[in-house]
């Protein structure tokens, strides 16, 4: 800890010695008596200042999420006959709250500061910078502590609602399904045959058509929901460029389906494949968040990932790609995937375009991307892959209302 | 939520604390400058050579310690930038920072008051003026409140009543001999008393800060 005067301490020196030299080279006593409330104040000065103190810095919370304020906890030990003032002195991709006094007299004192990562990634919050200041405010020791790394997850995107295919697999869950079952979404009436339970009988029904009918249910069923994430390009501004969208929609997407009881994998599609076999659960949910904030970027053009692993695709899975569709690959594994049965959804997330001049061969440049980025987006849907667009300022509702509304028919 | 809500949010945050806003110390401390500046200034025409010098001194040194309060209390990022506005900006911050802007004003003030002639009421104004001017500063500085001087209060007394004691003894000569001259004797020693019983105990009643570690070992 470094200790040295305060910067009120030297006011009050230089007011007491400016006084005083005064009152000496102009021979009048009214100079000393105003240095006297100074030189009083500095008389209490000590020069033995040496406390052992002791920091503990814990996060109220595992993993940090963009744009959400988290609870810093400080836990200081030893510093009784001191004020601390703690202030976190951010990174840049961070905000601190205000700097908290934490008042001496006791051992140990907890103190919380506020934090709000602006940025998704894995990087140090800053530094903590405490300072100890006795109780006449003379002087003062600093201590700088680097604060922890810290995992902070993309903000997910608003998502209420979901797609659900219209053919799902035979496992319990909370979509109703077309066959028959025990569930609770009523699917229709029949007639009563030997074995039916005798509480399900409509008695309505059975009144009118003079014979014992029943009421039928859909059965609940869960889906398997593969989420692609495109990280092999990032264009766009910073913040709300294509991988930002890409991170925060996927995000969205798995947080909305696991808390719908559904079994949710993950693809990041980079560098190199890297992927997450379809899961349920709190602790799955951090497993995909990890994965998607550990790969990293991936520019190199590595060949070889237009066929996607079996291992990560389910039968009958619900594919859902977040994707600015820049990499030809990935249109190319996304044809495979859609002539190997799959049902597959597709969120453009491109919102920024080369730069062009105004030149004429700029003009016509841009128009030649502009109409490659069209043909690839009308070839996906003549195959029946859906695309649709998505500006991150919105909910993803949205763009996908249109197959929220009613279930995704899977074709084969 | 983007960056700038949650700065929002920090801000109302930090403000529903109940913190004295930094802007009112710093309207305190600008106020106080002026007014040592104007009380010991005035009138320029009975001031000796080089004191419109010290007044010019006084008035760029108050100017520069409220920017310097002003910047410390905004807060700045150190940017990435090299556009010349940026440079230009960054360097104009650090000159503001740099320099100890509240002495200089401490040292002018006394300057141009030693300029003028002999005014002991006047002079201990001032030294009140100044004092209350380097508190105001420290408390912008460190954004506490009031309350953190509740332990300075009786050495405050006690030097106020040290100044007017030393007004008391300025004035002195002035008085011709007489019941008068008892008179202000008399007061002139119940202040200095009074000011030793203030401060006596204050300092006496420093914290043991070695009985305090030694007893936190044993623990």
């Amino acid at each position: 800890m470094h200790w040295s005067l305060s910067g009120h301490a030297r006011r009050l020196l230089v007011l007491a010695l400016s006084g005083v030299a005064a009152a000496v080279l102009t021979r009048r006593a009214e100079f000393a008596g105003l240095a006297a409330p100074a030189l009083l104040l500095l008389a209490t000065w000590q020069s033995d200042r040496n406390p052992q103190v002791a920091v503990r810095v814990h996060l109220a919370t595992a993993s940090l999420v963009e744009g959400v304020s988290e609870a810093l906890e400080i836990e200081i030990h030893g510093h009784e006959l001191f004020t601390a003032r703690l202030l976190v002195e951010p990174a840049d991709t961070v905000l601190a709250g205000a700097a908290v006094d934490v008042p001496g007299g006791h051992p140990t004192r907890t103190a919380v500061l506020r934090v709000v990562p602006t940025r998704w990634g894995r990087y140090s919050l800053g530094v903590l910078v405490i300072t100890l200041t006795d109780r006449y405010r003379l002087t003062e020791g600093v201590a700088v502590v680097e604060l922890p790394f810290a995992s902070t997850y993309p903000h997910a995107a608003a998502l209420q609602s979901s797609v659900v295919l219209s053919r799902l697999p035979s496992r319990l869950g909370e979509h109703p399904a077309r066959a028959a079952g025990d569930g609770i979404e009523f699917a229709g009436v029949r007639e009563f045959v030997p074995g039916d339970r005798q509480r399900r009988i409509n008695w309505p029904a059975t009144t009118r058509r003079g014979s014992l009918h029943l009421s039928t249910f859909s059965a609940e069923r869960t889906q398997n929901v593969v989420v692609i994430a495109d990280e092999t390009s990032d264009v766009g501004d910073p913040g709300s460029s294509s991988l930002d969208l890409v991170l925060r929609g996927a995000s969205g997407a798995i947080t909305r389906y696991l808390a719908a009881r559904d079994r949710v994998g993950l693809i990041i599609f980079a560098g190199r494949l890297s992927w997450i076999a379809p899961g349920q659960g709190r602790r799955h949910w951090y497993r995909l968040l990890d994965l998607m904030m550990s790969t990293p970027g991936g520019w190199d053009r590595v060949p070889g990932l237009t066929r996607l692993p079996r291992a990560a695709l389910p039968p009958g899975s619900l594919i859902l790609v977040f994707s600015p569709l820049l990499d030809a690959r990935l249109v190319e594994a996304l044809r495979d995937l859609r002539e190997r049965g799959f049902s597959v959804l597709v969120v453009d997330v491109l919102n920024a375009e080369p730069a062009h001049d105004g030149s004429r061969l700029s003009r016509l440049t841009a128009r030649m991307w502009h109409l490659e980025q069209q043909a690839v987006r009308f070839s996906l849907t003549q195959i029946g892959v859906p695309v649709v667009h998505w500006d991150g300022l919105t909910s993803l509702d949205t763009p996908l209302a249109p197959y929220t509304r009613r279930v995704l028919v899977a074709h084969r | 939520m983007t960056a700038a809500g949650a700065w929002r949010a920090l801000r109302r945050r930090s403000q529903s604390t109940g913190r004295s806003p930094a802007a009112a110390g710093i309207a305190a401390a600008g106020a106080l400058a002026t007014g040592v500046i104007l009380w010991s200034a005035f009138p320029l025409a009975t001031g000796r050579a080089g004191t419109r010098l010290s007044l010019a001194a006084a008035i760029v040194a108050a100017v520069m310690s409220i920017a310097q309060l002003a910047a410390a209390a905004i807060g700045s990022r150190d940017s990435a930038s090299f556009a010349v506005l940026d440079q230009v900006a960054q360097w104009l911050t650090g000159l503001v920072k740099i320099l100890p802007w509240p002495e200089l004003l401490i040292v002018a003030v006394l300057v141009l008051e030693a300029l003028h002639g002999s005014r002991p009421w006047h002079t201990a104004l001032l030294g009140v003026a100044l004092t209350g001017y380097v508190l105001a500063v420290h408390l912008t500085e460190t954004r506490a409140g009031a309350s953190v001087l509740r332990a300075q209060l009786p050495l405050l007394s006690a030097g106020l009543a040290l100044t007017a004691l030393s007004v008391g003894a300025a004035a002195l000569p002035h008085f011709m001999a007489g019941s008068a001259d008892a008179a202000i004797r008399i007061v002139v020693l119940i202040v200095a008393v009074l000011a030793v019983g203030l401060a006596v105990p204050v300092w006496l009643s420093r914290p043991a800060r070695n009985a305090a570690a030694s007893d936190r070992r044993a623990h």
